[in-house]
């Protein structure tokens, strides 16, 4: 009986717990979990999967391996929530988190020369392509012209140096802050700025001869 | 302001974080310089792109494998806190032992070391000295040696021995055989 209680106590409580857990900012989601809260995690998931996936993804060019860098990010996060300062911004901190991973795999990357960015992109099948990336109800020349010009940008990227890419991606594709970008890439403000003004005018003259 | 400060300050311009006298001489630069307005449209015509580029969505197992890796961990948290927890025990046991046995090593060291007959310190006794009650008045022990058939001196010594009501109670004594 009693348990039959307890069952549907958990089953009220369950969904207003999540509602309450997605209304909160980050800093209390981290909290709850801390409290003892697991659900708090899923959240944070859910938040975040599908950033980290593209930033990870438009870093290093390589779906599946961003993938399991993203698991990483979270099994890092899950392990070492208690010791991050809560005092600092909780996306800034996991960021930080997947670039070093990035980074990490880019140069265990350039060690291994069989495996280059590129290579990556082009192993990239079109039949792992999520649906939405096209339009089906364009032309098929139009759709054929639209993925072409998604390669052509996706190639211009990960033709910038590795320190270049990463800012712009953080800038133009997360919406970071400058601050936030220092803080992620640990440079001072100045070589953020610098960094993302040579990587805008590279990835602009990359991809001109394309556009025009 | 010339070419060189515009494509300075051309990030923040792009950003739109420029101060208000700072933007406005940047969009009059603009206006003015055609190879700056080709530069500027270059550049914003090229990060339309990019951030037009489509989302990519994890894959459908990725919440599953994710899950997966996390029950793992956690199991294997679980598992060195119990490791960690046992060692310390372990560590604590020992060292409680190595004390132990020590402690009774050393004391059967001195046992052994003991001399079989006990030596006690010598016990100095000191008797407390009795408080001497001066005589007041002749009278009592003039009463007592009469009373004991004494000469004078010895009861006057005597009375000075015991407390003044003792001679009082025994000249009382004496009286009252009378």
């Amino acid at each position: 009986m009693a348990d039959i209680v307890r069952k549907q106590a958990v089953s009220v409580e369950g969904p207003s717990v999540r509602e309450r857990l997605q209304a909160m900012d980050d800093s209390a989601v981290v909290t709850a979990f801390l409290g003892g809260e697991e659900r708090a995690f899923s959240e944070l998931v859910t938040r975040y999967q599908t950033r980290l996936l593209n930033f990870v993804y438009r870093t290093i060019g390589d779906r599946e391996k961003a993938e399991d860098l993203v698991q990483e990010v979270f099994i890092r996060v899950y392990r070492h929530l208690h010791r991050f300062d809560r005092s600092k911004k909780f996306s800034t901190w996991v960021y930080t988190i997947a670039s070093n991973l990035a980074k990490n795999e880019l140069r265990n990357r350039s060690r291994n020369p069989l495996v280059l960015f590129q290579t990556v992109q082009k192993n990239f099948q079109d039949e792992d392509r999520p649906l939405q990336f096209e339009d089906t109800t364009s032309r098929p020349d139009d759709m054929y012209r639209k993925r072409h010009l998604r390669e052509i940008v996706e190639e211009s990227v990960a033709k910038l140096p590795e320190h270049h890419r990463n800012v712009f991606i953080l800038r133009e594709l997360e919406g970071k802050s400058y601050e936030e970008i220092a803080e992620i890439t640990e440079c001072n403000l100045g070589t953020v700025k610098s960094r993302l003004n040579r990587a805008r005018n590279s990835f602009a003259e990359i991809i001109a001869p394309y556009v025009d | 302001m010339d070419c060189r400060e515009f494509c300075d300050q051309h990030v923040a311009f792009v950003d739109d974080t420029l101060a208000g006298i700072e933007l406005v001489r940047m969009q009059r630069h603009l206006a003015e310089c055609e190879s700056c307005a080709k530069h500027d449209a270059k550049i914003r015509r090229a990060l339309l792109l990019f951030r037009n580029l489509p989302s990519i969505e994890p894959s459908a197992d990725f919440s599953r494998r994710l899950e997966a890796r996390i029950r793992d961990c956690h199991g294997e948290h679980l598992l060195v806190t119990t490791q960690r927890n046992l060692r310390r025990g372990a560590i604590a046991a020992t060292l409680a032992s190595a004390a132990m046995l020590g402690y009774i090593g050393t004391t059967l060291y001195h046992h052994t070391d003991a001399p079989r007959d006990i030596v006690m310190a010598p016990v100095v006794a000191t008797i407390p000295e009795a408080e001497l009650s001066p005589i007041t008045t002749s009278t009592p022990a003039i009463v007592a040696s009469v009373s004991a058939g004494l000469s004078i001196w010895p009861a006057a010594l005597f009375a000075e021995q015991v407390p003044v009501h003792f001679a009082h109670s025994k000249l009382e004594l004496t009286n009252y055989t009378r």
